[in-house]
């Protein structure tokens, strides 16, 4: 098995799922009603553990310690799509987002059910769970303020093309796509975004939001490379504050 | 109207027109029950708001259910919940519940009971009516001799229940401590530190 690329394909789900996580626990307490702040949270703290679990495999393979690993690189060594580190902004585009990327990760995960890498693969079935009720919560919020006001369907609109050019960015291929496909570790990012697409539609297709025209979408890339947005050195010197602080800190 | 105490001279003579209520700037509330174990009844587990039946069944599973063990969950609206007179314990609920001309058929309604001040609601079981009034009818008739507080009915087809390809939702990532604040230790840290504090003066 191509040991850099399983690495490179796991380090890209830990860090999306990392930094979604953080981004989405920063509703924690500012929620727009209390049951959603709990089930936001709820998700974040999930997310996070997904990101544990895949980092303690990353070090099975002899990368370092999960929190310094998730605590002590610069932005550039991150390998997350930039959707996941954007600003939450209004809560139409924080649901917008988590709708977009929950759709993607819990088809990746699933993928990954049939992974030749085994410790993948067996986590990949212990998560499913979660990101059942990750894409269930994603698609109902959809459902009901995508057809619910004029004000609700036109800032979901908005945030939708806001959010779809950094959508694509999801499915930048890694440099070691075709090793991942010819050894079963992953189907790669085309057929991912196929089975995307028809999932994103599907759910749309029952409200009165518009998917954009994406052959007019220029697709943000470069978080795979650690090309990242301002917005990401921030959230990571927020995250690791107290780490760096004081490395032994116990709480 | 000539009375001593204050409370009778606040009321106008005569009352004003009853004016429709402004409709409320909130979500409604629904009613969440929860299987613990499989095997044991469902129970009432407390209230969600939700603007749908099926956004508080998802907002219920976080919830209620995101710490101990669960099988199942499911929803209904609070206005769909029938509730009977509720005793002191001093007699049966079921001995107020009126009876009724009972029919054969209908649907089914699941029946809940109180059975001490305090506790939650319990699943007791189902029967088939025509109608709420004819449920607790013949609710009493199959279940009445059980001293209970109070009764819940409730019309099967309002409740949002868990689908069985739903049924992983509970199925986690069992690492799951450091949500509870007991993981945290807090206690012991505050002991050390007053400890330390203490040495040092």
């Amino acid at each position: 098995m191509n040991e850099q690329a399983l690495k490179e394909f796991l380090y890209k789900m830990a860090d999306d799922t990392l930094i979604i996580g953080h981004r989405n626990s920063e509703w924690t307490g500012m929620g727009p009603i209390l049951e959603e702040d709990i089930a936001f949270s709820s998700m974040a703290q999930d997310q996070i553990g997904q990101s544990l679990a895949l980092f303690t495999l990353l070090h099975q393979l002899g990368e370092q310690e999960p929190d310094t690993v998730a605590f002590m690189r610069n932005a550039n060594q991150f390998h997350n799509c930039i959707l996941t580190e954007l600003p939450n902004q209004e809560y139409d585009f924080s649901i917008v987002r988590h709708f977009l990327y929950t759709t993607s990760a819990t088809l990746r995960w699933d993928m990954c059910t049939h992974s030749s890498y085994e410790p993948l693969a067996q986590l990949a079935k212990k998560v499913k769970g979660e990101l059942r009720y990750h894409s269930l919560h994603a698609r109902t919020w959809i459902q009901q303020l995508g057809s619910a006001t004029e004000e609700s369907i036109s800032r979901l609109q908005r945030s939708l093309e806001l959010a779809m050019p950094y959508a694509l960015g999801i499915f930048e291929e890694s440099p070691f796509e075709k090793e991942l496909v010819a050894q079963h570790i992953f189907e790669g990012e085309k057929r991912l975004m196929e089975k995307w697409l028809s999932a994103i539609e599907e759910v749309l297709g029952k409200t009165q939001l518009v998917i954009p025209d994406l052959k007019l979408i220029q697709p943000v890339l470069g978080g795979r490379k650690g090309q990242h947005s301002e917005h990401l050195q921030p959230l990571l010197d927020e995250m690791s504050e107290v780490f760096r602080t004081e490395p032994g800190a116990e709480w | 109207m000539k009375s001593l105490d204050p409370r009778v001279q606040r009321l106008p003579e005569e009352l004003p027109p009853l004016q429709p209520k402004a409709p409320l700037d909130q979500f409604g509330s629904f009613e969440v029950f929860v299987q613990p174990k499989e095997g044991k009844p469902f129970q009432h587990e407390g209230i969600v708001h939700a603007p749908s039946l099926e956004l508080a069944f998802v907002l219920a599973k976080e919830a209620f259910t995101r710490r101990f063990t669960c099988t199942s969950l499911y929803v209904t609206d609070t206005r769909n919940v029938m509730v009977s007179p509720t005793t002191e314990g001093n007699q049966n609920a079921y001995d107020l519940i009126p009876s009724v001309t009972e029919h054969q058929g209908g649907e089914p309604f699941e029946v809940y009971h109180l059975m001490k001040r305090g506790k939650q609601h319990l699943h007791a079981g189902t029967v088939e009516a025509n109608s709420h009034e004819e449920a607790f009818s013949k609710a009493k008739a199959a279940f009445g001799s059980k001293q209970v507080f109070n009764v819940w009915v409730v019309r099967r087809s309002d409740i949002r229940f868990t689908r069985p390809e739903e049924q992983d939702l509970w199925l986690t990532l069992p690492e799951k401590k450091f949500r509870d604040a007991s993981d945290y230790k807090g206690g012991d840290k505050l002991k050390e530190f007053l400890e330390r504090q203490s040495s040092k003066s």
